[in-house]
């Protein structure tokens, strides 16, 4: 089962003219979106998916508050659908759609759809940096950073889920899809990767009361900190709410800086994940501040020293 | 006010909002945060009646902004305030949370008064932060 991660992810909204301004303003591309909707998606295809919660093409909601309709995976190949289905139509229905792909529930009900990936392979530079002791990684007049420099999402990251129960969470994409856990953060959940992702994470659990099941939030990766925080700053300086941030994770180690949204969820730039493979031991730590992030930061309006006050001057 | 204000501590009392006229019928506006306050506070005119909450969520004990955008404090049918982190919808009116992860709580009301000119004041403190 050689899942890659998430390709897009569906939402029912109240408020589509919303949601289309949001999710244009946090650098997605609208295709072929109209009035009911429509796919935002960032460099390599994937993305976000709108439609008004009435329309009755959505897969069924959740019954919570929470706007998440359908996460939909991309996988490898046309067999690795062919084992997904073999997997899991032990125990539940799997529908098999005309284009091959298939729609399924989990053990907590979230609607989940898999397909042969639609993503795009990338061919971009990630941010480059100088240092001391390294070779330098921009050429001599090849400078960091302007005005208009490019800050878009490249890729969805991960989601992030609130489950009532880790252990059924767990055991449904571990035991059944091939998950593989790569971090605790004990009293929230795991941190989980698929099989053909070396990702920290596409995948984690917050553990929370029946009544909140949903997507806590999703993230779409930058190409380095420095897009991440000069996309989020465009972001704040036309209006938009930040929540936490910017700043760096410590299981992870990807720099954040998450977002209110009118999609009843956060929305996360994220950059620098770690990546891992099968000989990774797991680390465990109870959540809390400290074992979150390794640094935090909230944004400021720009300011710069100058001259300042004569010694003496009352400022 | 006492010379030796210490600008750590909020004396948001008697601190102007905006004027009423700049509060449209059916919306809701962000203000500040002002005198000291750390959140702005939601000013919403519902059927000629003003209503005034801190914009903190109560759904994490230090309350968080609820907004999706400056003054975006509605859900679609703009029947609630909605908080945008988790879609909590509260009762314009009363603050209670009719959905959502703090199911119960309420929003922090802001007392304010309104001058004959039309300026709206905080009348009296605002909580920052629940316990």
């Amino acid at each position: 089962m050689n899942i890659i991660g998430p390709d897009y992810l569906v939402f029912g909204v109240d408020d589509i003219a919303a949601c289309s301004e949001y999710l244009t303003a946090f650098g997605l591309k609208p295709v072929d979106v109209t009035d009911k909707g429509g796919l935002f998606e960032t460099l390599d295809g994937t993305g976000i998916l709108i439609r008004h919660k009435a329309d009755p093409s959505l897969p069924p909601p959740l019954p919570t508050s929470n706007m998440l309709r359908q996460q939909v995976y991309g996988v490898r190949a046309a067999e690795d659908l062919d084992a997904i289905e073999a997997e899991l139509s032990s125990d539940r229905r799997v529908t098999r759609l005309s284009d091959g792909s298939i729609e399924v529930k989990d053990d907590h009900g979230f609607e989940l759809k898999f397909q042969v990936t639609i993503r795009r392979e990338l061919s971009m530079p990630a941010e480059k940096i100088n240092a001391p002791g390294a070779p330098a990684q921009r050429k001599p007049n090849e400078i960091g950073v302007w005005e208009e420099m490019p800050a878009l999402p490249r890729s969805l990251s991960h989601v992030v889920l609130f489950v009532p129960d880790i252990d059924i969470a767990t055991g449904f994409y571990c035991d059944r899809l091939g998950f593989v856990i790569t971090d605790i953060l004990s009293g929230a959940g795991p941190f989980l990767r698929p099989k053909a992702n070396d990702d920290h994470h596409t995948l984690f659990f917050i553990r929370t009361p029946d009544y909140m099941k949903g997507c806590e939030h999703l993230a779409f990766h930058m190409g380095g900190p420095t897009e991440l925080m000069v996309a989020g700053t465009r972001f704040v300086k036309k209006g938009y709410q930040s929540f936490w941030g910017p700043g760096r994770h410590k299981f992870g180690s990807n720099w954040f800086w998450y977002f209110n949204s009118p999609l009843g969820c956060h929305f996360e730039y994220d950059a620098d994940m770690d990546k891992h493979d099968d000989t990774w031991v797991a680390r465990e730590t109870p959540m809390g501040a400290e074992s979150s992030q390794i640094v935090l930061f909230e944004m400021r309006e720009k300011w710069a020293p100058s001259g300042g006050p004569p010694p003496g001057a009352k400022g | 006010m006492s010379r030796h204000w210490n600008p750590e501590t909020p004396r948001p009392q008697n601190t102007l909002l905006c004027h009423i006229d700049e509060v449209k019928e059916g919306d809701a506006k962000g203000v500040g945060p002002v005198g000291g306050l750390k959140r702005k506070i939601i000013l919403i005119k519902r059927n000629g009646v003003l209503h005034a909450w801190l914009d903190a969520c109560p759904h994490y004990s230090t309350g968080t902004p609820m907004s999706w955008k400056a003054d975006a404090y509605f859900n679609g049918d703009k029947s609630h305030l909605a908080c945008h982190s988790h879609g909590a919808l509260f009762d314009i009116e009363t603050g209670e949370c009719v959905l959502g992860p703090c199911l119960g709580q309420r929003l922090t009301p802001v007392e304010f008064t309104v001058s004959d000119g039309g300026e709206i004041f905080i009348a009296s403190p605002a909580e920052e932060e629940k316990p």
